[in-house]
């Protein structure tokens, strides 16, 4: 019986030099991967948060009008919406407020209270409330001349498409990761099952099944790949802890730090066992099918 | 046991190398296979080995048409079969021990039961202090020795030894012809490949005679004295 990881006996495929660097290209190949995962749970979450804090979320705009009273404006729509049925609270925010809002992109300076600064102001819908947006908006304009509702939906509509892009993209980083790695295994098990044909039909004389000969080589370059994605998987770690330390640092960041939850936590562990498996699996198939047109 | 009717054998599109062999081997026989360099030898050895299949005509080995065989069903019948190299063919970097031990792991044998039928078996052919010697440590003769040892160590139906004399002195030769023998005796059929007349002459085992790649039967004292006299 020979251990899963166990080295290969008759074989000797340990002193190959063809595939003594196969480790190092399976970790290059683990971490785009395990980089890929980490953008692809990340945005996920993001799109989620994004969804949920905005859907729950709308801001009413009173545009700005030097010859209206825009306090009076103010509280009319604040009135007219906390009385609306399914709008949990109404909150008008602060000229204050709002001049802090655009100091990171501004700065830090008097003369941003003469711009021309709408008014704004938070609703916060009840959950699982069937308001209509639509009706209420044109309610409110007809009430409060000037005054708008902003659901933020283009805006999350297209951070959502953006997201789905980019995970779009990620997925098909692993799925190009996957078959790169496929394909360099399949090249260094032919090589090494030409490397070794004598060895191989000397065992098949001596009563070796194919199986038998398909074990070894599975063994080797499962150990070959699980040495080589250990590696990969650490860098990617160490990567994504200095990307979230460098987007932590930043007061205003337009990028979310990497935040991968328990799905991707898990992903990312069993990201070693998958290749090695898919190691294993292609070794198995490529050996029995080129064993198979041995006599 | 080994039954070959009109068998030919070419090696990709080249030419016959074996024409129309016809032959029987009887269970518990010894048989010599001799004829001169090229006769097609080690072609016949191969397909005996079940190494290669013919081209054409039915090889029935152990009671089974070869070309009916499954995959599955060659290793069972490889065991069957023992064969020892002209070139040895040795795993070099296992030791003398471990290459004789070799058919039983494959076959699946307990640890415990190798080593010691392996050591008492490495001690009959003589290399008994040898057992953790490495092939390339050994001479010529000793590495056929241990060639031999892993080819009998499965107890095989039948053996194929391809110039086993070869590459030792006479006196070792002669030992090992008659640990051939001795396996005989216990109903082994064994067909040794040979170039020694005077080996063939001594035993006096009928011969197969391969000129051309066509086969005939003699006996060993109608073998011509030199190959070069019977291709004349």
């Amino acid at each position: 019986m020979i251990p899963i990881f166990g080295k290969s006996a008759e074989l000797q495929l340990e002193k190959d030099v063809s595939s003594r660097y196969l480790p190092v290209v399976i970790s290059a190949m683990v971490f785009l991967a395990a980089m890929a995962i980490g953008g692809l749970f990340s945005l996920s979450d993001a799109i989620s948060d994004w969804s949920e804090t905005l859907t729950g979320n709308l801001t009413a705009e009173i545009a700005y009008d030097p010859t209206a009273d825009l306090d009076k404006k103010t509280s009319d729509a604040v009135k007219l919406l906390s009385e609306t049925p399914g709008v949990q609270a109404a909150r008008p925010i602060e000229l204050e407020e709002t001049l802090e809002l655009l100091e990171p992109f501004l700065g830090k300076n008097d003369i941003i209270k003469e711009l021309p600064i709408p008014r704004l102001i938070e609703i916060i819908i009840e959950d699982d409330s069937a308001i209509d947006l639509l009706a209420l908006n044109e309610k409110l304009a007809a009430a409060v001349p000037g005054a708008t509702l902003d659901t933020h939906r283009p805006w999350l509509d297209k951070m959502v498409l953006l997201g789905r892009s980019v995970q779009f993209l990620a997925a098909s980083v692993m799925l190009l990761v996957g078959i790169v790695t496929v394909i360099i295994v399949i090249f260094a098990v032919r090589t090494g099952l030409i490397m070794h044909s004598d060895v191989i039909q000397v065992l098949h004389l001596i009563g070796a099944r194919d199986k038998y000969i398909a074990e070894q080589f599975q063994n080797y370059f499962s150990r070959l790949s699980l040495l080589g994605a250990l590696p990969g998987l650490m860098v990617a770690i160490i990567v994504m802890f200095i990307f979230n330390y460098l987007v932590g640092s930043l007061d205003a960041s337009m990028l979310p730090p990497l935040a991968l939850g328990w799905k991707g936590l898990v992903t990312l562990a069993l990201l070693p066992v998958f290749v090695a498996l898919l190691t294993r699996y292609t070794v198995r198939r490529v050996v029995l099918q080129s064993l198979s047109r041995m006599m | 046991m080994v039954r070959f009717e009109n068998v030919g054998m070419r090696y990709g599109m080249g030419p016959e190398v074996l024409r129309d062999i016809s032959f029987h081997l009887r269970p518990g026989s010894f048989h010599f296979l001799t004829g001169p360099t090229g006769a097609g030898k080690s072609s016949l050895l191969k397909l005996l080995a079940l190494s290669h299949r013919p081209s054409r005509g039915l090889v029935t080995l152990f009671n089974r048409e070869v070309s009916t065989l499954k995959r599955d069903d060659l290793p069972g019948f490889r065991r069957k079969i023992g064969v020892v190299y002209q070139e040895f063919r040795l795993l070099d970097h296992l030791s003398a021990l471990e290459n004789v031990a070799l058919p039983l792991k494959i076959a699946g044998a307990k640890d415990e039961q190798i080593y010691d039928h392996v050591a008492e078996l490495l001690d009959w052919v003589g290399l008994g202090n040898q057992v953790d010697a490495k092939p390339r440590t050994l001479s010529g003769g000793e590495k056929q020795r241990v060639a031999i040892a892993r080819a009998v160590i499965n107890r095989p139906q039948l053996l194929i030894a391809d110039e086993p004399t070869g590459s030792m002195d006479a006196e070792m030769g002669l030992r090992l012809m008659h640990l051939f023998l001795e396996l005989n005796k216990i109903g082994t059929t064994v067909v040794v490949a040979t170039h020694d007349l005077g080996l063939i002459q001594r035993f006096g085992n009928p011969v197969m005679y391969l000129k051309d790649g066509q086969l005939s039967s003699r006996s060993a004292a109608s073998i011509p004295d030199s190959f070069s006299e019977a291709n004349g």
